[in-house]
């Protein structure tokens, strides 16, 4: 059993705050991950848990025991670093057996699991070898193996993949989802890259500038972004946010306008009133070339990709990401007028916060 | 290839100078050691008879195998006690100070500004005070601490190096910092440790100011120690105590010479770290 909880958990260095006032409830066996732009405490926050950091506030559980002051040794816990951080004098198999000698486990048990792990981790061959010897993937594997022998109840991650190439990060990325599936434990993995943060993750944890902007699956934080800074962080291409403001009250209805076009959306009574400014959110993937369609600009920019083709098209006073399927024949500087659905569209008042639709 | 040429004959030539320079004067010693007993050699020109057996009277007059003996001792009661401290005390300054504590660095770095002849004549006194005048814990207990300053320096810039990473992963596996630093510190420290240890023997062995004003007995110097008395008995007979002070290189060259490859490399591989 270990589900893990963070309550309004903070950390400073000296006078700086770094986290500040993090709650998350993470359930056993789930697959959590935690992105952010750059700095926003990631590590941070993993290496609390982990306990090579000091916590300023607030409680961390592992399970039903509150670890703030346990060593991390004893937390049950297990790291994969950024650096690998292999032991360069210890052969592979010596360094997955580590922290089993440092156990005392006896050496028959103990030979079981090292060879039982590297099994798995389809590294048998390479158990002679020292880290020296093995490529950025390969150590990678010793390192996930470091920490699958010793069954931890919860493996953390910081940015496993960062160091390889894209080819070889998107397999290990799938053998990572295999992994999480066999062994059942709970996993929290940090990364920036949101396409990880996407697949890999059952939950993923939205962070910046050390405050969890927003928890959910990663179909919720892209369906429904709480805040201007989910909405552009999570997608790639990033979003494309238009600035307006509410013209009209209608019964349910608002009229807004955005760079001279003028839409009708519905909205409960009270959430938005006349004259504020708003911001219209709305995917590259949501826009479609259509003839009476409200935007229309001309095309900027041609990215052709094969499978689909991104356009920069310019409004009167912004510029839109416009991803259209196939290889449509486009010129630059010709005009196109763009259209969506209401329900793709994606509404932020002037606090920055989502503008809920009724359902 | 053919511009390197010239560079590399210049290169080569300056080598040869350096090394004459550097083995003239061992072989004017040899020349002399060899030169018969009573004469005067200038330590210019080879011997018409060379006389081996100086080597053999000046091992005997001079009680050789004792003095061996000693500075073996002395050696054995300095450099293991001073490479284990420092190589913790390096641990320790390196990475389990706080920047509060940066200070006590400081105090160490102070310690390699003493010169050496500055701290004899107090030495001197509390060694006396201690009882200890005359036996092989007057050489052995200073040295220890003379030692101090540069075998922390060396230690702590070994262990800086170290990534803090491998501290972090051997605490997640359960390590204590003791389990740590035997089983993961110590065996990365494996060439600061070496050279380190080939140094301090180095300057053990060739210790001479320390001995001679500290112990009075030859029989319990070391070596170079002892080489002062046997100057002054013999200082008149030129052979003999060229001779003598030939055997009394010998060990470390020897020594030199077997760990020269460990300890070019240990050089070298600081140089890169940078
Ligand atoms: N030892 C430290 N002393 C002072 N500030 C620190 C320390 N470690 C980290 N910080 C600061 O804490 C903030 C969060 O750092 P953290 O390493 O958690 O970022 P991150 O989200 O992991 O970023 P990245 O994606 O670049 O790894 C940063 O602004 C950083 O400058
Ligand atoms: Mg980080």
């Amino acid at each position: 059993m270990a589900e893990l909880t963070l309550r309004s958990v903070y950390k400073n260095y000296g006078e700086v705050p770094v986290i500040k006032g993090v709650d998350l409830d993470i359930g056993h066996g789930e697959f959590v991950v935690f992105v952010g732009p750059s700095g926003c405490g990631k590590s941070t926050l993993l290496r609390m848990i982990a306990g090579l950091e000091d916590i300023s506030g607030g409680e961390i559980r592992i399970g039903d025991r509150i670890v703030n002051d346990v060593e991390p040794r004893d937390r049950g816990v297990a790291m994969v670093f950024q650096s690998y951080a292999l032991y360069p004098h210890m052969t592979v198999y010596d360094n997955v057996g580590f922290g089993l000698k440092l156990a005392n486990t006896p050496k028959d048990v103990r030979d079981r699991k090292i060879r039982e792990a590297a099994r798995v981790l389809q590294m048998e061959h390479l158990l002679d070898r020292r880290p020296a010897q093995l490529s950025g993937g390969q150590r990678q594997r010793v390192a996930i193996g470091r920490a699958i022998v010793r069954q931890p109840d919860v493996f953390l991650f910081d940015e496993p993949l960062s160091n390889l190439d894209a080819a070889l990060r998107g397999d290990m990325r799938i053998e990572l989802a295999r992994l999480h599936h066999d062994l059942g434990a709970t996993m929290i993995y940090v990364t920036h890259d949101q396409v990880e943060a996407m697949t890999l993750g059952d939950k993923i944890v939205v962070l910046d500038g050390g405050i969890v902007q927003q928890v959910g699956s990663p179909l919720e934080l892209y369906n429904n972004p709480t805040n201007l800074f989910v909405a552009g962080f999570i997608g790639s291409p990033r979003m494309n946010m238009l600035p307006g403001h509410v013209d009209d009250l209608i019964d349910d209805q608002v009229r807004i306008s955005v760079d001279g076009a003028s839409l009708t959306l519905p909205l409960p009574f009270g959430s938005v009133s006349k004259g504020d400014s708003i911001t219209l959110g709305i995917r590259p993937h949501a826009l479609v070339v259509s003839p009476d369609g409200p935007l229309s600009g001309t095309v900027q920019l041609i990215e052709q990709l094969g499978n689909e083709t991104v356009v920069r098209v310019r409004l009167k006073a912004s510029e839109l990401t416009v991803v259209l399927p196939g290889q449509g024949n486009f010129v630059v500087g010709s005009p196109v007028s763009l259209g969506f659905a209401l329900a793709d569209i994606h509404l932020f008042n002037a606090d920055k916060k989502r503008v809920r639709r009724p359902s | 290839m053919r511009t390197a040429a010239p560079n590399t004959l210049v290169a080569r030539g300056l080598i040869i100078l350096l090394m004459i320079v550097t083995l003239l004067p061992f072989l004017s010693m040899l020349s002399a050691a060899l030169a018969p007993q009573g004469t005067y050699p200038n330590g210019l020109q080879w011997p018409a008879d060379p006389q081996w057996g100086n080597f053999v009277k000046a091992f005997e007059v001079a009680k050789m195998d004792q003095l061996l003996l000693s500075s073996a001792l002395i050696v054995l009661g300095v450099v293991p006690v001073a490479v284990l401290i420092a190589t913790m005390a390096g641990y320790g300054l390196a990475k389990l100070t706080t920047n509060k504590y940066k200070w006590l660095y400081l105090v160490f770095v102070f310690g390699l500004t003493l010169p050496f002849e500055a701290v004899i004549t107090p030495l001197y006194y509390e060694v006396r005070a201690l009882g200890l005048l005359n036996t092989r814990f007057a050489i052995i207990l200073p040295l220890i601490g003379l030692y101090m300053p540069f075998g922390v320096y060396w230690m702590r810039a070994h262990f800086l190096n170290v990534p803090h990473d491998l501290t972090e992963a051997a605490q997640l596996d359960g390590a204590t910092r003791w389990k740590e630093f035997v089983l993961v510190q110590v065996p990365l420290a494996r060439p600061a440790i070496m050279s380190l240890t080939i140094l301090l023997f180095l300057w053990t062995w060739n210790q001479f100011l320390l001995p001679v004003v500290l112990v009075q007995d030859p029989m319990q110097r070391t070596m170079a120690g002892a080489l002062g008395a046997f100057q002054g008995q013999w200082g008149t007979d030129i052979p003999l105590l060229c001779a003598g002070s030939l055997l009394i290189l010998t060990p470390t060259v020897v020594l030199f010479l077997i760990f020269q490859r460990q300890f070019v490399a240990a050089l070298m591989q600081g140089a890169v770290k940078g």
